[in-house]
C-alpha cells in the first residue's frame, strides 16, 4: 500500500518553492489559461496526460502537485508515489486557497471551473501544513 | 478467483461490478468480489483512470465499463 500523501499548505507551498521546489498544475490548459498561479517555477501537466508524461516530473527535487481544490493533484501525487516518487506532495485547496491567502495569481477563476466533481473534500492525506 | 473492481463510486464502477457478478454467476464461477473505493487504494495499483479491474492481484482492466465479452474471458470460456 502506499504511504499516506503528504499534504501541504499554500504557505508552507510557498517557503517549498523559494527552497527549490516546483509546483505542478495538473488543472486542463482551459483552466490555467483563465487563471494561473503567478509564480516562476510552475509546469502545468493536465492530469488526463501525467500517464504519458510522468518522466517530466522532475525527481531531483521538491515538487507539489496543485490543482483547483486539490483533489486532482492528491490523485496525481499518489500516482507519483506510484512511480517511486518519495518527494512529492500536495497543495491542499489547490488554486482556490492560494488565491484565498492573497498569494500571486494571474487571471481570474470562472465560477464553473469545476465540473468534474473535483470539489469533494481531500480525504486520505497526513496534513503537515502550518494553516 | 479474487476481483477487485477499482473506483469512488461513480455509475461505471457500479454497472461494473454488476456485470462481473451477473457474468460469474451465469457461468456459475465463484469469485470474492471487492469493491475499493479510496483513493489511496485505488492508487495502489497505479490506475489513474476508473472504473479498474483487478484479478488476483493484477490489473487486467482500467477506464470505462469494460465489455462482456472481456468480463467472460476473465472468468473463462
Amino acid at each position: 500500500m502506499l504511504e499516506e500523501a503528504k499534504e501541504v499548505c499554500p504557505t508552507t507551498t510557498r517557503r517549498l518553492l523559494g527552497e527549490g521546489a516546483i509546483l505542478m498544475d495538473v488543472r486542463d490548459r482551459s483552466e490555467v489559461t483563465a487563471f494561473a498561479f503567478d509564480v516562476p517555477d510552475v509546469v502545468n501537466i493536465p492530469l488526463s496526460e501525467l500517464e504519458q508524461r510522468c518522466s517530466e516530473v522532475p525527481r531531483d527535487r521538491p515538487v507539489v502537485f496543485v490543482c483547483d481544490t486539490g483533489v486532482r493533484s492528491l490523485k496525481a501525487t499518489y500516482f507519483l508515489q506510484f512511480h517511486g516518487y518519495t518527494n512529492v506532495s500536495n497543495m491542499g485547496g489547490g488554486v482556490v486557497k492560494w488565491s484565498a491567502k492573497g498569494f500571486p495569481v494571474k487571471g481570474q477563476r470562472a465560477a464553473d471551473s469545476c465540473s468534474t466533481g473535483c470539489c469533494s473534500p481531500t480525504e486520505g492525506t497526513t496534513t503537515t501544513s502550518c494553516c | 478467483m479474487d476481483i477487485k473492481v477499482l473506483g469512488t463510486g461513480c455509475t461505471n464502477c457500479k454497472n461494473t461490478i454488476a456485470l462481473i457478478d451477473q457474468v460469474a454467476k451465469a457461468k456459475g464461477v465463484t469469485v470474492k468480489l471487492e469493491k475499493v473505493e479510496e483513493l489511496r487504494d485505488i492508487m495502489g495499483y497505479g490506475v489513474m483512470s476508473t472504473p479498474g479491474v483487478v484479478i488476483d492481484g493484477k490489473v487486467v482492466h482500467a477506464g470505462g465499463v469494460p465489455s462482456r465479452d472481456k468480463v467472460e474471458s476473465w472468468l473463462g470460456a
